[in-house]
């Protein structure tokens, strides 16, 4: 019996158990298995029964996900201190079940104490012989060689050399790392190799096939050229010492980089027109903003304009942040920008943008209208007045309740003191937040008074009461029952882990990519899921965006009551769609390139 | 709405905003005026803490004098404290409804806390006390613009484009209520008159790169969002005596420092070097007055008391790349070129990523004619700052030097945008390049665009001087 079937049964019974075992469990083979089926996969689970309480259990801990991050902090206010790092969840060793990275900072300047490197959890998601779900994870870092002392900020994960695993990029305060996944739970220090590292300070990264060669590219935001021995020495508004904003420093330039398909990567920023603007980048993610079917980029530069790279389908990039409305807010000034959510929340079948800003500022939503113009629709859509005493930073479109509407969920921790926690240990301390889409909501029950999205942060459950340093965010269903879940890391504190319950009882589809030759993922595809007398489902294959971390590439679609889809278009990153039918709900697909219907080619831009 | 008298805020922290009930409710209101904001300012840093407890002290003894208790008001928000400022001026204005302070300070606190409907109510509450008040009037409408109400915003931007004073901010005001509705055409007309006001008008020439782009007027949208990059945040000047109260509250070092620079940016270099000898004066401690005398002892030609701004700020301890790169420029200027190089090479120590010094540093090796040397330093600033166009002129000028035209060629076609003053020199190095390297049509044709250009730019000289290189083509 599917592993998958059994959150139902157990669910009958109440919550589901998450419990750390001390032995290792057995490996899934489900990723095997699932190959030997052939065209598609099925994964079955039956809807299961809604569950009462709050909608995301925090259950680091209590599997085994122990891991603290450590800023370094000297007391010298060094920026690269406040910045935090982020997570990924990938399957690092293809078993089926989503794996977490942990980026690790360090003392600035200098070693790192013993053990405080990156970390790799592996996930031993194990069915007990009463169909119990056990979530465990177990800290390979050592044995998979990926223990990197690097002063760590941000990972980003794809299978670049298209050998069908996933391999790490890792961004820092000083010379990044690349690591291969050789397959056999181990990596490889390939960054010599590879080519695809600077003495910038990087944070996001972001691959993507810009070129539509078939292979992964890989673009890295650069920050400031902030150095240690440069700091600079800033104070808050009553006199004491405080971290500098970004104003202190100049930003450094950003690099797009080709892959050669042979392990290399061609530095082609110059050639590519990536280097006529510069900003202070936090945060990127691709994404097809106009819908011509060539992947664009959006950065998010800290008070400086954010930039909106448009691929011109030659090879270079044209930057259209300001003519498009998304380098400013309305008054045309920078913003804070530090998190990106890129997504399709009001299912028009275009990617909007949410960026998040720090205290004072609010946090906006930029909607497409289809043809990469954007509006400042932060008061329309109701996240202004809610996020104002917020500063945010990993964040993305995620159907927590899958009812077929993206909702919005964002990591919070300030980067300047906070007047009511003067005198108080790390007085930088913030909630989280969780926006519930209510579009899809009859007027009635909607409350249209605050806007499309309804701030259920208070009613979240206490993993929304805890006040930390959020930074990194990173989405995926780590538990395999169908729903989203969320690692959150904290800047010098420890990592969080959100199971969602909110979720059970409602229709979902997850979806999975596989094709050949070259991007075996399909990451940039767009997978349109089609439902009766319902609005399509826009999801894109994508594991960038948030803030310096990496998210699951399978794709999730809730679908609320009806479990009824007709159809699923994938719309491949060369421009080439494809459409199956007879899709059953409350499953992961897995859609193997060519074994669906061709359609027409993509062709000229809409 | 002022929180009830008793009510407890939110939470704990030095500056504990519980409110306390005060006894002398002025005999005229039947409600009690909302209460005194409780501080801790003996738990605040030495720089403010004698000042906030000062006047926290008088407000203290004088709960029910609001002029007492809105000059409290008035220093929280002079040093940011912006919740407590909010909380004294709520007090103040029901204390002295009379007084057009309080409501106009407390809107402008509540702005920068984005309570922007409580805003546009303290703003209301302010008109009602003086409807003639210009910055009143205007942060209204504004206001009223950002949280949607366009047509009561309108309303208050119109009368405002009579004045003088406003008008170009009413006119930014009106065409972004007409790009919002999807009139474009009056939001460029609208953008349009604005510049022509104030050239400088960053906001308006945003507004029209939105609106050209939107009326597929491509090139006079790339054309404003230059325009847009060229300016900061600038504002036609309107006097707002009551928002100047607040912020010459501040005669702590570190404000006066910042007014220095203020200072110094705006060109006032005999302003700024007071401001940031009196900074000194205040706090020895404050080093990085130091450093900022040295860059504004050199504007002024005091080679001697930059040499001892520089050696003040060092004994210090103080290490910082700019503080090397403006004594690098301050011996330069005096002709110690060896000095200059060395003080150069201090920043680089500092800061390898010190794009300024990279670029100084290759014209001294220039100087010398060490020009491999000065092409590493320039191709290392292009490197940290592809945008860096002077540096970027300066590597294509060494490859010219050094025979390389098609690396010139390289370099000056990447110097073609944005289009600005500096353009038409860069254009003419580029036909320069283009000739020398064999192509005479292309050279002439970069050639005619940068004479083009240098007379629209009104650069005559230049102008000049690249028709005689081009009659010598023929």
């Amino acid at each position: 019996m599917s592993d998958r079937i059994l959150p139902a049964l157990r669910r009958a019974q109440g919550r589901p158990e998450l419990s750390r075992g001390t032995a290792e469990a057995g490996r899934r083979t489900i990723g095997l298995f699932a190959g030997l089926l052939g065209v598609a996969t099925l994964l079955v689970l039956p809807p299961a029964v809604r569950v009462a309480g709050p909608p995301f259990i925090e259950s680091a801990a209590a599997t085994g996900l122990t891991f603290t991050h450590d800023t370094g902090a000297s007391g010298q206010y060094y920026m690269a201190e406040q910045m935090g790092a982020g997570a990924a969840l990938f399957d690092f060793d293809n078993d089926g079940d989503l794996d977490v990275f942990l980026v690790q900072g360090g003392a600035l300047g200098g070693s790192s104490k013993p053990g405080t490197t990156s970390r790799l959890f592996r996930n031993d998601l194990a069915i007990g012989p009463e169909g119990r779900r056990t979530l465990k994870f177990t800290d390979v870092t050592d044995r998979a060689g990926v223990a990197w002392r690097g002063y760590g900020m941000g990972v980003a994960v794809a299978d670049y050399d298209n050998d069908g695993d996933s391999d790490l990029f890792l961004t820092s305060f000083g010379p990044e790392a690349m690591f291969r996944n050789n397959g056999d739970g181990t990596f490889t220090d390939v960054t010599a190799t590879a080519g695809v590292s600077d003495p910038f300070w990087s944070t996001s990264a972001s691959f993507f096939d810009y070129d539509r060669d078939g292979d992964l590219d890989l673009f890295v935001a650069n920050y400031l050229d902030f150095t240690v021995a440069d700091n600079k020495t800033c104070y808050d508004s009553l006199g004491a010492r405080d971290y500098c904003g970004p104003r202190a420093y100049r930003p450094v330039p950003d690099r797009l980089y080709r892959n050669e398909g042979n392990g290399r990567f061609t530095d082609v920023t110059e050639a590519a027109g990536i280097s006529r603007a510069d900003g202070a980048g936090l945060g990127v993610v691709a994404g097809d903003y106009n819908r011509d079917g060539w992947l664009d980029l959006f950065v998010a530069n800290d008070a400086t304009p954010n930039q909106l790279w448009m691929n011109q389908r030659n090879g270079r990039f044209a930057d259209e942040g300001v003519l498009s409305g998304t380098a400013f807010n309305a008054a045309g000034n920078p913003e804070g920008s530090m998190g990106i959510a890129s997504g399709d929340p009001d299912a028009d079948g275009d990617e909007d943008l949410f960026i998040t800003n720090i205290i004072g500022e609010t946090f906006v939503l930029y909607e497409n209208d289809g043809r990469a113009t954007f509006e400042d629709a932060r008061a329309r859509w109701g996240v202004a007045q809610p996020t104002a005493a917020f500063t945010g930073f990993g964040t993305d479109w995620i159907d927590y309740d899958n009812d077929g509407w993206l909702d919005l969920f964002i990591t919070n921790g300030a980067v300047n003191l906070i007047e009511s926690q003067r005198g108080q240990p790390l007085p930088f301390r913030m909630k989280n937040l969780l926006f519930h889409n209510t579009l899809g909501l009859p007027a009635v029950a909607a409350k249209r008074e605050g806007g499309r999205l309804t701030n259920v942060s208070a009613e979240a459950g206490p993993a929304f009461t805890m006040e930390e340093i959020g930074r990194g965010a990173s989405f995926g269903d780590i538990d395999n029952d169908g729903d989203t879940d969320i690692v959150v890391t904290n800047n010098g504190g420890p990592v969080r882990l959100l199971i969602n319950q909110a979720a059970a009882g409602a229709h979902w589809l997850q979806v999975r990519l596989e094709q050949q030759p070259g991007n075996r993922q399909g990451i940039g595809a767009m997978v349109a899921v089609e439902r009766v007398g319902k609005p399509t489902l826009w999801r894109r294959v994508k594991t960038d965006g948030s803030y310096a971390s990496a998210s699951d590439s399978r794709i999730q679609a809730g679908l609320g009551e009806s479990a009824a889809v007709t159809a699923v278009v994938v719309h491949w990153p060369d421009g080439r769609q494809e459409r199956w039918t007879g899709i059953q709900a409350d499953r992961l697909v897995t859609l193997r390139r060519g074994t669906g219907q061709m359609l027409p080619s993509a062709g000229d831009p809409k | 709405m002022p929180a009830a008298a008793g009510t407890m805020l939110a939470p704990a922290g030095p500056i504990l905003l519980s409110f306390i009930a005060l006894a002398g409710t002025p005999a005229q209101s039947k409600v009690p005026p909302p209460a005194l904001p409780r501080l801790a300012p003996e738990t605040f840093p030495a720089a403010s803490r004698e000042a906030i407890s000062r006047q926290y002290k008088e407000a203290l003894a004088r709960p029910n004098d609001g002029a007492a208790v809105g000059s409290l008001g008035r220093l929280l928000q002079a040093w940011e404290q912006w919740d407590a400022a909010h909380a004294a001026y709520v007090r103040a204005h029901a204390l002295a409804p009379a007084v057009l302070d309080w409501p106009y300070l407390d809107a402008i606190v509540l702005q920068r806390l984005v309570r922007q409907r409580e805003a546009v109510d303290a703003l209301r509450q302010a008109l009602s006390i003086n409807a003639d008040y210009l910055p009143a009037k205007l942060r209204l409408a504004e206001v009223l613009l950002e949280v949607g109400d366009l047509q009561d915003s309108r309303k208050l931007f119109e009368p405002l484009v009579s004045v003088t004073a406003t008008e170009p901010a009413a006119l930014v005001g009106l065409g972004r209520i007409a790009a919002a509705e999807g009139r474009h055409e009056d939001a460029v007309r609208a953008f349009e008159r604005a510049v022509g006001l104030f050239p400088e008008l960053a906001a308006a020439y945003y507004g029209l790169a939105r609106s050209y782009r939107a009326l597929g007027r491509t090139a006079d949208a790339e054309r404003a969002v230059s325009r847009h990059a060229q300016y900061g945040a600038r504002w036609p000047r309107l006097d707002d005596p009551i928002l100047a109260s607040v912020a010459t509250l501040r005669e702590d070092a570190r404000a006066t420092l910042q007014r220095g620079i203020a200072l110094g940016e705006a060109g006032d270099v005999p302003g700024a070097i007071k401001a940031h000898t009196d900074a000194l004066a205040r706090d020895p401690s404050l080093v990085q007055a130091h450093a900022n005398l040295v860059g504004l002892y050199g504007r002024a030609q005091d080679w001697a008391a930059a040499e001892e701004q520089y050696r003040a700020a060092i004994a210090s301890g103080f290490n910082n790349a700019d503080m090397h790169y403006d004594y690098a420029v301050v011996l330069g200027l005096q002709g110690k070129w060896d000095a200059a190089e060395a003080a150069y090479r201090k920043a680089l120590e500092v800061n390898p990523l010190h794009v300024q010094s990279r670029n100084n540093l290759g014209q001294l090796l220039e100087r010398r004619r060490d020009f491999d040397g000065a092409i590493s330093e320039y191709r290392q600033a292009v490197e940290a700052q592809p945008t860096f166009r002077l540096a970027r002129f300066n590597l294509g000028r060494m490859h010219l030097v050094k025979g390389d035209a098609r690396q010139a060629i390289s370099e000056f076609e990447a110097l073609r945008q944005p289009i600005d003053a500096e353009t038409p020199r860069y254009l003419f190095a580029l036909s320069t390049a283009l000739v020398r390297a064999g192509n005479v049509t292309d050279g002439r044709k970069a050639g005619a665009e940068a004479q083009n250009l240098a007379a629209q730019f009104g650069q005559t000289e230049l102008a000049r001087a690249i028709a005689a290189e081009l009659a010598k083509l023929k």
